[in-house]
């Protein structure tokens, strides 16, 4: 029997429970934030999350963005479960958050978790092979749970559109995790290109991400803690290093394109103002390791926009750290300046907008007047006496002659903490009715659809052209 | 007097003994980088640190001319694993030079006989049912950087502490905590007693809390980035039969990893 107190309480939790489903719905379109969080005492209401994956991506979430920044306490998170196929891991982070006082409870197979957990979870957050995030995700949201996903959204794109008709069907939130969208700098540096218009017209994009030899795979456990051939293949896998190195098998995800290259060719659609490719074609090689996907790729994206057409480059490099800037980055290059704009957190790279210095000699006041507005805005900092970040010994290449010379700005919005901080609080606050997505399914499917067509022009050696039905969901 | 004499100026001139030598002197058997006959891998000490001292005369192993008589101690080293994105450090105050690219460390020079005391030995600590992992694996050898090598500690400050079985001379010790990706450990702190409770004779080898947030003192020692070479400390001759290590999370979390102690020493006759 149920006392009037436990009622009062049960109450409580639904009317609570109630709320964030509502307000989720509501978050899509609506901005209430302002009057929401006015009306909340200064501890929020409790999240109940529940983690799918429990691999190397899932510690950089968990551990470097939920708990390295007290986002559990300051976003008042409640850990109530853990999925993965490995034991190890299922039974370390069980352990783990129960060290922190979080009620949590561990399962080999979502579906029980799903199925265990209502009313006990308000949303979950997938960080499994690519292969596997489709099935759980639409799992989830059938199940009532909005569902953050990492990138790639799917190695199989009819599976990955499935996804983004599962969110609009229930009404459940789905973030894709490119998590450049939330990131305050990067946030900053696309208002400067769309609002203040610094760059001109972007004619051309260059992108890449290179990294050594010594890179290229994640350390098997110890052999004493395998799982079994028979438990593997219950899974899908042939051995433990299909599970541990899963990126570069075709069955499980998408190669170095779809672990790296999906960030930044992301953002090219993003800061060409959400469009999509015309074209792509690339090419690729296994040159050092006998992988199934390639490691070297370079790719050549067309675009149409209206200002005539822009073509980004963009390579991703197994064998070579060349590339400095902490070997990866995105360029955006412009009839009246430069951005060269990077996710690393070192202190120093914190992306330069970089003017052609002919409009500075000329002065062009169309171009001079609007730079000079964001240096007075703040947004970007005074010209840079030395084309040379002193800190990190880092040089920016920035021409030679007097005309075809650029001067870099530091952009003034700051980010070195976790970068998938912002973009799980972004999560969390469109949960709440606070925010919309700043990644929703469709803005994942598209970029999903840019960059595996890049996979399968390596495939068949022929460019791929894109119709806009492509990217239609 | 005799007595003394044991108790102070022996351990003095013990001090003298843990010398590191030139790195010509480098073991053949030393696994290290591209040695290993797995892929060459980058360490984590050797990623840049923006805020790191980078003059090598600061750093730690600068090796010193050997007495005479001493021989090298047989160290063996796990290959270097590095994964993920190298850590922003630069915000970690107090933090030594990372190790130069390719550094191999001189072998430590001690008297004939010395071995690795804690091989092998009982170990206890704070977090007797650790989230992950075993107590005994802190002295079984392993000091590989994979997933079933370490030992995750709860939250907070947490010590273990291993008894060597007798009271014993230490030359020097290496501790490793976690080496898969780059992290500095806070409060690192390693002291020695004769007994468990570590209320007799307690000497304090090496402290890197410069803020006394453990209790126990403020430190000098500097923070340093693990690696797969783990810490080397100076055991300064030390006569102890307990050692116990203290950490308090790391610039990732809040938990405390371990993967091996070795102490080098011989038993006190």
């Amino acid at each position: 029997m149920t006392t009037n107190n436990e009622e009062k309480k049960v109450n409580s939790k639904l009317d609570r429970r109630s709320f964030l489903r509502t307000s989720a719905l509501a978050g899509v379109g609506l901005m209430t934030a302002p009057m929401i969080a006015g009306a909340q005492s200064s501890k929020k209401d409790e999240i109940n999350i529940g983690f799918i994956g429990l691999g190397q991506q899932f510690e950089r979430l968990f551990d470097d963005a939920i708990m390295k920044t007290q986002m559990y306490k300051t976003e008042n998170i409640q850990f109530k479960a853990v999925c993965d196929i490995f034991p190890y891991r299922r039974n370390r982070w069980s352990k783990l958050m129960k060290a922190y006082k979080h009620d949590v409870n561990a399962y080999e197979d979502y579906k029980e978790m799903l199925e265990k957990e209502k009313g006990r979870m308000d949303a979950v957050i997938i960080a499994t092979p690519d292969w596997m995030h489709a099935p759980m995700a639409i799992a989830a949201m059938e199940a009532g749970y909005h569902v953050y996903c990492e990138k790639e959204m799917s190695n199989d794109l009819a599976m990955a559109k499935k996804m983004v008709q599962t969110s609009q069907k229930t009404n459940k939130l789905l973030q894709i995790g490119h998590q450049r969208r939330s990131n305050p700098r990067y946030l900053a540096a696309e208002k400067l290109i769309k609002e203040y218009k610094l760059l001109g017209e972007i004619r051309n994009i260059n992108a890449q991400w290179n990294r050594s030899v010594a890179s290229h795979s994640v350390p098997l456990p110890k052999e004493k803690l395998w799982m079994s051939e028979a438990d593997l293949q219950k899974h899908g896998y042939g051995s433990m290093q299909e599970l541990y190195n899963w990126r570069w098998y075709k069955k499980f995800g998408g190669g170095p394109l779809g672990d790296l290259g999906s960030h930044q060719i992301d953002i090219f659609n993003w800061f060409l103002g959400e469009k999509t490719p015309d074209m792509v074609m690339a090419s690729g090689g296994k040159d050092f390791y006998d992988y199934e996907l390639d490691e070297n790729v370079m790719s050549i994206y067309n675009y149409k926009t209206d200002a005539g057409s822009v073509r980004a480059f963009y390579q991703v490099l197994n064998n070579t750290s060349w590339g400095g800037y902490g070997n990866y980055y995105e360029v955006f290059m412009g009839e009246h300046g430069t951005l060269i704009i990077s996710e690393t957190t070192y202190p120093t790279n914190n992306g330069w907008f970089c003017m052609e210095n002919y409009a500075k000699l000329n002065n062009v006041k169309e171009i001079t007047d609007k730079w000079n507005k964001a240096i007075k805005d703040k947004l970007i900092g005074a010209a840079y006496d030395i084309p040379i970040d002193v800190k990190s010994k880092q040089v920016l290449v920035l021409g030679g002659t007097k005309m075809s010379k650029l001067v870099p700005h530091r952009i003034m919005t700051k980010y070195d903490k976790a970068v998938h901080a912002p973009h799980i609080k972004n999560f969390l606050d469109a949960i709440r009715g606070d925010a919309k997505l700043t990644c929703p399914g469709k803005i994942g499917y598209e970029t999903a659809v840019s960059v595996l067509s890049a996979n399968k022009s390596i495939e068949t050696g022929d460019s791929v052209k894109f119709k806009h039905a492509d990217f239609e969901v | 007097m005799k007595n003394k004499f044991a108790k102070l100026i022996l351990p003095a001139f013990m001090v003298t003994l843990l010398m590191l030598v030139l790195p010509s002197c480098e073991k053949k058997n030393e696994t290290d980088n591209g040695k290993s006959g797995q892929t060459p891998a980058k360490t984590g000490t050797d990623m840049a640190c923006d805020s790191c001292d980078s003059n090598p005369q600061n750093a730690t192993d600068v090796p010193t001319p050997a007495p005479a008589g001493m021989v090298p101690v047989d160290v063996t080293y796990p290959a270097a694993v590095f994964v993920g994105t190298p850590a922003n450090l630069s915000t970690i105050p107090n933090l030594e030079a990372a190790y130069p690219e390719g550094y191999v460390r001189p072998p430590i020079m001690a008297p004939k006989g010395t071995v690795n005391l804690a091989r092998g030995k009982v170990v206890t600590g704070t977090d007797e049912d650790p989230i992950i992992g075993e107590l005994a694996m802190l002295t079984d050898g392993d000091k590989e950087a994979t997933d079933g090598s370490y030992v995750e500690f709860g939250p907070g400050k947490q010590y273990y502490t291993v008894d060597l079985g007798q009271k014993s001379n230490i030359y020097g010790i290496i501790v490793w905590h976690y080496h898969k990706t780059q992290r500095v450990y806070n409060d690192v702190i390693v002291q020695t007693a004769d007994d468990p409770d570590f209320i007799e004779n307690v000497q304090t080898l090496f402290n890197n809390d410069i803020d006394n947030s453990a209790g126990l003192g403020v430190g000098t020692d500097k923070s340093y980035i693990d690696g797969n070479k783990g810490k080397l400390i100076d055991g300064k001759g030390t006569q102890a039969q307990y050692v116990r290590f203290y950490s308090n999370g790391s610039n990732e979390n809040e938990l405390n990893h371990y993967i091996e102690i070795a102490v080098y020493g011989t038993p006190v006759q």
